[in-house]
């Protein structure tokens, strides 16, 4: 299987500051892939380099078989950027024409897939509004709309729901949520964890370089947390696990006690310091890990070593 | 990619919609045309209301002593004609830059510049469709305006005193070349800044040197006619080139991505 998107030690700079550096992955096709990062860590200067809008300073790479760099590459991507970028004054068909015309599409075949993706996104009766009078969920769901005129093969969304109201973003979700079952490449730039858990099967964890690339599953898998079902209150044991020697993080909620730790052989030395205080343990499971503490751990990775 | 005259038209007509779609822009582009009709026409008509009026001939004297009393009136009717045609120039060079200032700026203002590179659209297409929908709008507004300032001059006149040869060469030979100039220098500019506004002010003092010619003119102290506009319109096409391989260097997608302001 050719992969949609490969790139090799991909890096960009920016006169002396590097944007990103060290990029190594694949994208299947199909695949709803996401670029996970804190901001500032070069997701969107990735993106750019991916869609042809910037050069690589260094590496190389593909997109649906063209080399970055090559012009014919942009004819087979779409690409939401954070801020929807429609013309105001014009309306949504307008807009929608406008970008047509820039990929030389038949607009008679493509109209009527457009009108579809309007009516399926909740615009079908405003196709001759001007934008200007939309919401922003609109706004950025017309923007999906306009990335999908020419059926590219592969689609960038950068932080789609940024900035959007929790309805909003919602419904923008959703969309994406129905572009990947048509079976299209996406890749999902964010730090939105919730997002990204929902929608992609796999993540490359970057911060201005890349820390990780993994399935959601692998991510989880990395690591423990512990659930330990105490007597009483769990929080008035949460100081027991400071005295340990490999300081694991915990929090409580009611009776439950969840201790993160980094292997399977923490787990006695928990038990035994716990019930060396003098807690009533009645039960201890393995829980599934947050993918939050996974994120964090890989975007930590420097603090670590700095500190 | 190789050059789509079909992507560059579809920049043209976007943008083309755009100031349609924009009655501020529209009105403050039909006013310097406005103006620049009714003025002379205004004067024209004061010359020649009381032709024997000896105050014209003080003044007719005053650029050419040799002027005879009877002829005073239309001397200046004619003289104020060929030194308008400066002033009248302003209009080609400023109407442009009113809509190519919005250019590159207005689109980075408005978050609509990475969408639209992100597309198959290339430097020159860009650069040549955002170019006509300033051209072609300010030409056209230039023509009208020259045909409504020939009959409202003559009128005002009582006699056919446009157009002239000189009036028709400035109109469709020099006065493209001019618009040209000014869209030149609007669109490197909006290309540099990342304020339209900004973009619009810088590009606007390209008319003051203009306006010193013409002040120069009515102050008697530069004598215009065909030759003369001939030597600065040789001079705007030298400027003309220039402008056209910055713009066309600068119409680089990467350049315009990551210069900003």
């Amino acid at each position: 299987m050719t992969a949609s998107v490969a790139v090799e030690n991909l890096a960009r700079r920016f006169g002396d500051r590097v944007a990103v550096e060290g990029l190594t992955f694949e994208v299947n096709p199909g695949e709803v892939f996401g670029l996970l990062g804190p901001n500032g860590a070069g997701k969107t200067t990735t993106v750019r380099m991916l869609t042809g809008l910037i050069a690589p300073s260094a590496g190389r790479g593909s997109v649906c078989g063209y080399a970055l760099g090559d012009a014919a590459l942009r004819r087979k991507v779409g690409l939401l950027t954070e801020q929807p970028g429609l013309y105001d004054r014009l309306t949504a068909r307008e807009n929608l024409t406008f970008y047509m015309r820039l990929n030389e599409v038949d607009e008679r075949a493509a109209w009527p897939r457009t009108l579809k993706y309007l009516e399926r996104f909740g615009l079908g009766g405003r196709a001759d509004e001007p934008v200007g009078t939309f919401s922003k969920g609109m706004r950025q769901k017309l923007a999906i709309v306009r990335t999908l005129v020419h059926e590219p093969n592969v689609v960038f969304l950068d932080e789609p729901t940024s900035g959007l109201d929790p309805e909003s973003a919602r419904t923008v979700r959703d969309a994406v949520a129905e572009l990947a079952a048509e079976g299209r490449t996406l890749i999902l730039c964010s730090h939105n964890l919730a997002e990204v858990e929902r929608l992609c099967t796999r993540v490359a964890v970057i911060k201005n370089r890349l820390r990780r690339v993994a399935s959601l599953t692998e991510l989880r898998k990395e690591g423990l947390a512990l659930e330990v079902k105490v007597e009483g209150e769990a929080a008035i044991w949460l100081p027991a696990l400071g005295r340990l020697r490999f300081k694991p993080e915990g929090g409580a909620e009611g009776s439950k006690l969840t201790v993160l730790l980094a292997t399977e052989a923490q787990a006695p030395d928990v038990v035994t310091e716990l019930a060396a205080a003098g807690a009533r343990i009645f039960s201890v499971t393995r829980a599934a890990r947050p993918l939050e503490e996974a994120y964090l751990e890989l975007v930590r990775e420097d603090e670590g070593a700095a500190a | 990619m190789s050059f789509s005259w079909a992507r560059a038209r579809a920049v043209f007509w976007k943008d083309f919609l755009d100031l349609r779609k924009n009655p501020g822009l529209l009105a403050s582009m039909g006013a310097l045309p406005m103006m620049l009709v009714v003025v002379p026409a205004g004067v024209v008509w004061a010359y020649a209301r009381r032709p024997d009026d000896p105050n014209l001939q003080v003044i007719a004297r005053y650029y050419d002593a040799q002027v005879s009393g009877e002829a005073a009136a239309r001397f200046l009717i004619d003289k104020v004609l060929v030194d308008w045609f400066a002033v009248y120039l302003i209009m080609p060079v400023f109407v442009p830059i009113l809509v190519s200032s919005f250019a590159i700026a207005g689109e980075k203002e408005r978050r609509t510049l990475e969408p639209l590179l992100a597309s198959p659209v290339t430097g020159l297409e860009l650069l040549i469709g955002k170019s006509l929908a300033s051209l072609v709008p300010a030409l056209t507004i230039c023509v009208m305006a020259f045909g409504l300032l020939c009959l409202a001059v003559n009128f005002a006149a009582g006699a056919a005193v446009l157009p002239t040869s000189m009036w028709t060469f400035g109109v469709f030979v020099i006065a493209p070349l001019f618009a040209f100039f000014g869209n030149g220098v609007a669109v490197v500019i909006s290309g540099r800044v990342g304020d339209s506004r900004l973009a619009q002010q810088l590009s606007g003092m390209t008319v003051l040197p203009l306006v010193g010619l013409a002040a120069g003119q009515f102050g008697g102290f530069l004598k215009a006619g065909l030759t003369y506009y001939l030597l600065i319109t040789a001079f705007v096409l030298v400027l003309d080139v220039v402008l056209l391989v910055a713009a066309t260097k600068l119409f680089d997608r990467e350049r315009l991505m990551t210069k900003w302001g």
